[in-house]
């Protein structure tokens, strides 16, 4: 599977058609983003996460993509690994305006096998194109279900029980692929209080999750960044379950329409957002 | 908002949105009161931070 993608990734760079390509970079058995501009170091260590288990190490390829873009001085072509989450990622991100006017990626995909699709119980385990591995089906998640079968008092102390364990290291966000916000309401003092462990229950996270509500897109790299091993997928799940019921917004869609929470309604005296 | 707050466990029909122009004073005051009856009624938070009583303690140590 690897050697297609990097047979790939090669002639992408030595034909010219990408000025980098932001992959995954194994180096003695510790993977890490890396930014490939030689076919040499492709050949030598490119990677797809795949240690013990496949996608052992995964990152937020998207969010990685989007610095990228915003930190290069011209207007160059990079090319980027993408699974079934970073696509669904890189669409949320080009609604919410984050990758610029032009398209600016060529995205390098490949199909998650079973084991991993399983793992995450990801609802899309492979991109629209892919340059490697094969097509398995969507893996149901129940989770939410679950909770909803509890009565008010039940999900409540199950919720602050998980949300307890918080030891704020904002893992859940700075993994987070749709996270990209230059101010966090999280970080701020007036909004959710500051310098308690664990952080405010349950408004720190409920906070958090409203603001995922039309971007989630379901990765699951905030439950598996978490030290405190908290459900926290689960919420946005719910959340999303919930924008698309009132909304008909799906998150992680191509294409050009706003997710409804990015929407600016008119000011007062005023007839559009724009006027 | 409502629908995460019943998810998370918390009553919804602690939440109440309600646009309320700064010209209709007498429709504030009366959505306030309402809503104070309502909460009322609901009863206090279960979020509400327990006050310390000596009975927690002597239950535990038994």
């Amino acid at each position: 599977m690897i050697e297609q993608v990097k047979k790939h990734v090669k002639s992408l760079i030595s034909t010219g058609k990408i000025a980098g390509f932001l992959g995954l970079r194994n180096d003695e058995g510790v993977v890490t983003p890396f930014l490939f501009q030689q076919p040499e170091d492709v050949d030598a260590a490119l990677s797809l996460g795949d240690l013990d288990v496949p996608g052992a190490a995964r990152y937020p390829m998207a969010k990685l993509a989007m610095r990228l873009l915003q930190n290069s001085q011209d207007d160059s072509i990079y090319g980027v690994l993408v699974r079934g989450c970073d696509e669904r990622a890189l669409n949320e991100l080009k609604r919410w305006n984050q990758l610029g006017t032009t398209d600016r990626l060529i995205k390098v995909g490949v199909a998650c096998p079973e084991e991993l699709a399983k793992d995450h119980q990801c609802r899309k385990p492979f991109p629209d194109e892919f340059v490697a591995g094969e097509k398995v089906s969507p893996q149901p998640n129940d989770v939410v279900t679950e909770i909803l079968a509890k009565d008010l008092d039940s999900r409540l102390a199950y919720w602050l029980g998980e949300f307890n364990r918080c030891i704020k290291c904002y893992g859940c966000r700075d993994i987070c692929p749709v996270c990209f916000c230059n101010v966090c309401t999280l970080g701020d003092d007036t909004l959710v209080r500051t310098g308690d462990l664990p952080p405010e229950n349950p408004m720190f996270h409920l906070t958090r999750a409203v603001h995922m509500a039309g971007r989630c897109i379901d990765c699951n790299l905030c439950t598996e960044a978490c030290p405190a091993d908290i459900p926290l997928r689960t919420l946005y799940k719910r959340v999303a379950e919930i924008i698309a019921d009132e909304f008909g917004y799906v998150t992680g869609e191509p294409g050009e329409g706003k997710s409804p929470l990015n929407i600016l309604g008119p000011e007062p005296g005023h007839t559009s957002a724009n006027d | 908002m409502k629908k995460l707050l019943e998810f998370s466990g918390i009553d919804p029909e602690r939440l109440v949105l309600k646009w309320v122009s700064s010209a209709e004073g007498p429709r504030f005051a009366k959505v306030v009161t309402e809503f104070v009856e309502k909460i009322r009624q609901v009863g206090p938070s279960p979020l509400r931070p327990k006050k310390f009583s000596g009975e927690e303690l002597t239950e535990k140590a038994s």
